[in-house]
């Protein structure tokens, strides 16, 4: 039986994957999986692509947007609370680009942030027509340091930004974390 | 003639269509099916593809990844696009879905243009997808006021479900073409007060070269109407009545 199962490229790294983020492997330490874990991971996850391994459809590729949306919300969803995720999801469909660029975002926002709750939302201009993709970092305690490291995270992706459409912009808004998730 | 409604639940129509090895493909193939397609697609992007092919083999499961470059080439309005990649072709279509009537010509549009492009040997797959999403008013819903398509749970079996896919084959034309249909939630904030569900129908081919080149349009056609008859199959007139027909 031969299928595969589609999942997005980083191309500027050499030795991570970022599709292979797009499993919900509970227990992978790394910031991005090995290779190696990744057929227990989807078998583990991406019900999605589950189908695509019980029934054996040779050649299937990610030709769906949608589908890739879908992905990408469900890796999402392990690392980040969402407060719009209608929004967000209209937000991709018009800009596709940021597909590949968000995996990267979050990873960064992660490092440099491990102890932080991760917010994502569409951040509506109220004077003009604009808007992008929010990535709040709720923190219980904010310190000098903050400002610093949110740079340092933000020069990790900024430059697959660069001739992209669309916009994820990395920030705080001092709010402490609540919810589901509030670590 | 299938059902038109007003508010048709589809977020995504695809038809793709996979070429076998024997046709001759170079670098130069996306440029010069943008050239042909670009009055109508004008807007570029790239992306970077990796699949993993997963082999089931005497040693054990065994995978390999393929990285491919694709690009999208977008309609002026963003909501159809075109992509090409490595013996791949595929048209999307997002909605508000144009209807079939919309759709078709383009999806005729952009194969004849391939066709001129390159001297298409066979095909590997073609596919016409169609991806649902179906919004309903409360959170907990009993699936069989809505759905003909849904899981069984036997009364022995806990009832409250957190998570299922539900998932089937069925096979036409003696099993030359199968459909595949999905039903599974879709995760919402919990704000919302509603359930939502996906609901993703795909009618492939199934045998490489079963459908000559020729005859791939008419393929198409007739999986149209294929996927039209499964996703009445799968709904119930509630649903129908949600989506508000046309007549």
């Amino acid at each position: 039986m031969v299928t595969t199962v589609p999942y997005l490229h980083k191309p500027q790294l050499k030795t991570s994957v970022t599709g292979l983020q797009w499993t919900r492997a509970e227990h992978v330490k790394r910031e991005s999986p090995n290779i190696l874990t990744l057929p227990r991971d989807l078998l583990q996850s991406l019900w999605l692509s589950l189908a695509g391994i019980a029934f054996p459809a040779p050649q299937r590729g990610s030709e769906s947007v949608v589908i890739d949306i879908e992905k990408l919300m469900e890796w999402l969803a392990r690392k980040v609370r969402f407060e719009n995720p209608h929004s967000i999801r209209e937000y991709l469909l018009r800009f596709t680009e940021l597909l590949d660029v968000i995996p990267e975002a979050v990873d960064a926002a992660k490092k440099h942030f491990p102890e932080a709750q991760l917010v994502m939302d569409v951040y509506q201009d109220p004077e003009i027509a604009d808007c992008y993709l929010v990535l709040y970092m709720r923190l219980k305690h904010y310190d000098d340091s903050v400002i610093e490291r949110l740079e340092k995270a933000e020069a990790e992706f900024l430059n697959q930004l660069v001739n992209k459409r669309g916009w994820i912009q990395l920030t705080t808004d001092f709010r402490e974390p609540e919810g589901e998730g509030a670590v | 003639m299938g059902k038109k409604y007003a508010n048709p639940p589809i977020e995504e129509a695809v038809c793709e269509f996979r070429l076998t090895p024997e046709t001759r493909w170079d670098l130069t193939v996306p440029g010069l099916l943008y050239e042909r397609l670009k009055e109508t697609f004008p807007q570029k992007e790239q992306r970077m593809i990796q699949e993993v092919e997963l082999t089931q083999g005497p040693e054990g499961l065994q995978q390999q990844i393929r990285t491919s470059e694709r690009l999208w080439f977008f309609t002026e309005d963003r909501k159809m696009l075109a992509q090409v990649g490595p013996r791949l072709l595929a048209v999307n279509a997002l909605k508000p879905y144009p209807h079939w009537e919309g759709f078709k010509p383009r999806i005729d549009m952009v194969w004849k243009s391939l066709q001129e492009t390159v001297e298409v040997q066979g095909l590997e797959r073609i596919g016409l997808r169609y991806i649902n999403r179906i919004e309903l008013p409360a959170p907990n819903v009993k699936f069989d006021e809505y759905f003909d398509f849904y899981p069984f749970v036997g009364q022995r079996l806990p009832q409250h479900i957190a998570y299922f896919l539900a998932a089937v084959e069925f096979s036409y034309a003696d099993d030359r073409d199968h459909c595949r249909v999905q039903l599974a939630p879709i995760r919402l904030s919990g704000k919302e007060g509603k359930a939502a569900f996906m609901l993703d129908l795909d009618y492939f081919l199934t045998r490489p070269r079963g459908v000559a080149a020729a005859d791939a349009l008419a393929w198409v056609e007739e999986a149209h109407s294929r996927v039209e008859e499964v996703f009445e199959g799968c709904i119930t007139d509630k649903l129908r009545n949600m989506f508000e027909e046309v007549l």
